[in-house]
């Protein structure tokens, strides 16, 4: 007998077992001639510029905190949906009013502009008379954006 | 051994070990994603003891929302990875005194209550969610409901602050 | 069914409303971005409000929501402490000059005054270890971000993340506890658990000693919000740190919800209910929890350590937060003498605390605001600039002193009073002691305030008529409750039912 997380548990397994195997096949059957090139990070052909490692956009996490509270809220909701037909009315009043106070706080990050997505204002290379152009040159910040 | 058994110590020991690297790693990008086994040791080990329901939410909310908060956290800072982190030790002689004591507590804790310990019956109830969505409903109304405060109030300060820092 | 909710929801009315105010508050704050005002004027009716609700519960003794909240006269006087408190700090909030700084939106900081409340009321009341949690939680998370408010001031953001941090570990410490408890007596129902106790505890001693660690770390989560030493670290630099006005709220409001929580927690859990033979007004712990020793050592420590550091404060912001780790201390001697006195002289303590420290805190705020510092050598000529608020800022801190003839005496006599009946002599003694070397570092800010002579070019402060008159309002109870006291004394002496206690 095989109850369900047995199943989830066999699933891991296969999982594991196929990522791990075929990288170990492969690391096992593929010749190894190294050059520099080769070991370069591949970003879509182009020769790589600066870290990899850049500043993030501080607005993603303001959406992945956003996004954890509301993830809290829907693990709630999956209990009340199992026993929602047993208790009916009572039950919908009371996710109403949970819900109600989470809608709240929607529409106050909604009008508070946390979920807008604001772009720096692009700078537009400025040219002077006589000097030529001048050089504007992106901070590691706004390629970040 | 059954095969509960070996089930059990191949996820305690993954939540052991990739804990003991989230602690000793002195990158906190490594760190951070060892963080990861250890939460799904961790939901792993709560299916064993048939908390089907808390286990989901374990890998839904700590894999899924606050490891890649943490990770966004990590990756927003100027110049965390370059630098390393302080993970020395200042003084030894009274952390000692304190992890002992702490760890003599836990241990005639553990050892007196071992045997009221019930293992968990392989016939029990298969899923808890539903009788968990009964208690919230009826008796533990109230609690449910000022968690939606808790949320809320929540929202509002995780929202406030980051702006703040969006500002500055 | 539907008749139980129904009867059960009118009994939270005070809650509801208070709930109601919130939301009403950040949803003001959505629409009517132009004039803050409204918000300030929403929240402060909606305390009022809250306030009415609660004097129409006078006398109720009742369980609502299936043992989760107790409704009985010892919650609603602490729940009107924490509205009373909300009322005032929403009027000083509108008044200071630190928050009113322009382009600073005050929408978020009045609703989340609200939460805190909430919070606390709810901790004046929860009868369930669950719900005392998420009450903790609640008013910990509101005070986290209140604290932290006044983002220019360097003190403020670290203020946050200090209160954050060991707060964080201080309910680790509780949860733990509360498992543990949990797992010895099955219920997180306060009344299921005392009736549990007695065959765990028949156990043998490593159920009493797992009983005894589960105590003491419930009591890490209490003396966090009461800041008693050892859990006192974080206040004097969240009491500097945070805008006053929130200081003034967390060091009345949070504390009375810390204290409500704990004597609920321990005379619910602990009392011994078969115990025969005891004088009326007074009861007994469980056989082997000695529980008792532990607070009033507990006791000693608050309020020998917070004085003797208050000593060597500088800035008067910083010496009333070591002063309130020494009132939490000197109520906290209310506790161990386990008897009805010892709880009313708590409360009539509590009723005073509330002006007198409140008081001290606005005269604080208003100097703040004219002079730009809280620093005590600033206070210089202060008695010559403003005659009024000197005088009253004297009154207060002699109040807090317990000196007759204020209201601050009163608290202290009947604590003493308390402790002496019940055979804790040397526990009155040590208070006394204390309050001697209270005196010390409060003549400090008396003598830069009327005995120094001021600098020249120093202008004189004036006050607008609502300060004159919140001044007024702290100061008439401070002093009148020094000389007419029976009042409030038997409105305590009233409010010592707990529900489900004898």
């Amino acid at each position: 007998m095989i109850t369900d997380f047995g199943r989830v548990l066999i699933f891991l397994i296969v999982g594991v077992v196929f990522v791990a195997g075929g990288l170990i096949v492969a690391w096992l059957l593929r010749p190894n001639r190294p050059y520099p090139s080769k070991l370069a990070t591949y970003e879509c052909g182009e020769v790589p510029v600066g870290d990899t490692r850049v500043r993030f956009n501080v607005r993603f996490y303001v959406v992945a905190l956003i996004f954890l509270i509301f993830d809290v809220e829907v693990v709630f909701l999956f209990p009340w949906a199992v026993v929602y037909k047993n208790l009916g009315w009572f039950a919908f009043i009371e996710m109403l009013v949970f819900l109600g106070m989470l809608a709240v706080g929607y529409a106050y990050v909604w009008r508070k502009g946390d979920l807008d997505w604001d772009k720096p204002a692009p700078k537009v290379p400025r040219y002077e008379k006589g000097i030529g152009v001048q050089e504007t040159r992106m901070t590691e910040e706004e390629i970040a954006v | 051994m059954q095969l509960f058994d070996v089930v059990f110590y191949v996820f305690a020991l993954i939540t052991i070990l990739s804990g003991c690297v989230v602690v000793f790693s002195k990158n906190i990008i490594y760190a951070a994603f060892s963080l990861l086994f250890t939460f799904f040791g961790v939901a792993a080990l709560y299916v064993l003891l048939h908390a089907d329901f808390l286990a989901v939410t374990q890998i839904l909310i700590y894999v899924g929302g606050i490891l890649v908060l943490l990770l966004f956290g990590v990756m927003l800072t100027n110049n965390v990875i370059s630098v390393e982190m302080k993970t020395g030790t200042i003084q030894a002689i009274p952390a000692l005194i304190i992890v002992a004591i702490v760890a003599g507590t836990l241990a005639g804790l553990s050892y007196s209550t071992w045997k009221g310990v019930a293992v968990p019956a392989p016939g029990g109830p298969q899923t808890t969610t539903g009788t968990l969505g009964q208690m919230l409903m009826t008796s533990y109304v109230i609690p449910f409901e000022i968690a939606s405060v808790v949320l809320l109030v929540a929202l509002i300060g995780a929202a406030m602050t980051a702006r703040r820092h969006r500002n500055s | 069914m539907s008749d139980h909710l129904l009867n059960d929801l009118s009994l939270f009315a005070p809650e509801t409303a208070i709930t109601l105010t919130l939301v009403a508050a950040i949803l003001a704050d959505l629409i009517f971005r132009r004039t803050p005002l409204v918000v300030a004027a929403l929240v402060l009716a909606g305390f009022v409000v809250t306030g009415l609700l609660l004097l129409g519960q006078t006398g109720v003794n009742a369980s609502i929501f299936t043992g989760m909240i107790a409704v009985d006269s010892f919650a609603v006087f602490f729940k009107t402490i924490v509205v009373l408190a909300g009322i005032l700090v929403v009027v000083f909030s509108m008044e200071s000059g630190e928050l009113n700084s322009p382009g600073r939106k005050l929408g978020e900081y009045y609703a989340l005054l609200c939460a805190a409340a909430l919070g606390m009321m709810l901790m004046a009341g929860a009868s369930n270890l669950l719900m005392m949690y998420i009450a903790i939680e609640l008013s910990s998370l509101s005070s986290y971000l209140l604290s932290g408010y006044t983002r220019e001031a360097p003190d403020s953001s670290e203020a946050s993340l200090k209160y954050l941090i060991y707060g964080a570990v201080s309910s680790g410490l509780m949860l733990y506890g509360i498992s543990l408890m949990y797992g010895l007596s099955g219920s997180l129902d306060l009344r299921a658990i005392n009736r549990a106790l007695p065959q765990v505890l028949s156990g043998g001693g490593a159920a009493s000693f797992t009983l005894l660690i589960a105590g003491v770390l419930a009591l890490a989560g209490f003396g966090y919000k009461i800041s008693a030493v050892p859990f006192h670290f974080w206040t004097p630099d969240v009491y500097e740190g945070a805008p006053i006005t929130i200081t003034a709220f967390l060091s009345v409001a949070s504390k009375a919800g810390g204290f409500a929580m704990m004597i609920r927690f321990f005379k619910v859990t602990f009392i011994d209910a078969g115990a025969v033979a005891l004088p009326a007004g007074t009861w007994a712990t469980l056989q082997g929890f000695h529980w008792v020793d532990l607070v009033a050592i507990l006791a000693v420590l608050s309020m020998t350590i917070g004085n003797l550091v208050a000593v060597w404060q500088n800035n008067l912001k910083r010496l009333l937060a070591y002063s309130s780790i020494a009132h939490a201390g000197y109520m906290l001697t209310g506790v161990v003498v386990l008897s009805n006195q010892g709880l009313a002289a708590i409360m009539v303590y509590f009723g005073v605390y509330l002006f007198m420290n409140l008081g001290a805190f606005y005269c604080v705020m208003l100097i703040a605001d004219k002079t730009g510092s809280e620093d005590i050598d600033e206070y210089k000529g202060i008695g010559g600039r403003s005659p009024f608020l000197a005088v009253a800022l004297a009154v207060f801190l002699v109040s807090l002193t317990g000196l007759p003839p204020t209201a601050g005496f009163i608290g202290k006599l009947y604590l003493f009073a308390a402790l002496i009946n019940s055979g804790w002599t040397w526990l009155a003694i040590v208070a006394a002691l204390n309050s001697v070397i209270a005196l010390y570092y409060y003549v400090r800010v008396f003598r830069n305030m009327f005995l120094r002579t001021e600098e020249p070019s120093s202008p004189g402060i004036t006050l607008s008529w609502l300060q004159n008159a919140a001044l007024v309002v702290l100061l008439v109870p401070t002093l009148l409750l020094g000389l007419y006291f029976t009042p409030l004394v038997q409105l305590a002496q009233a409010s010592v039912r707990l529900f489900g206690t004898p």
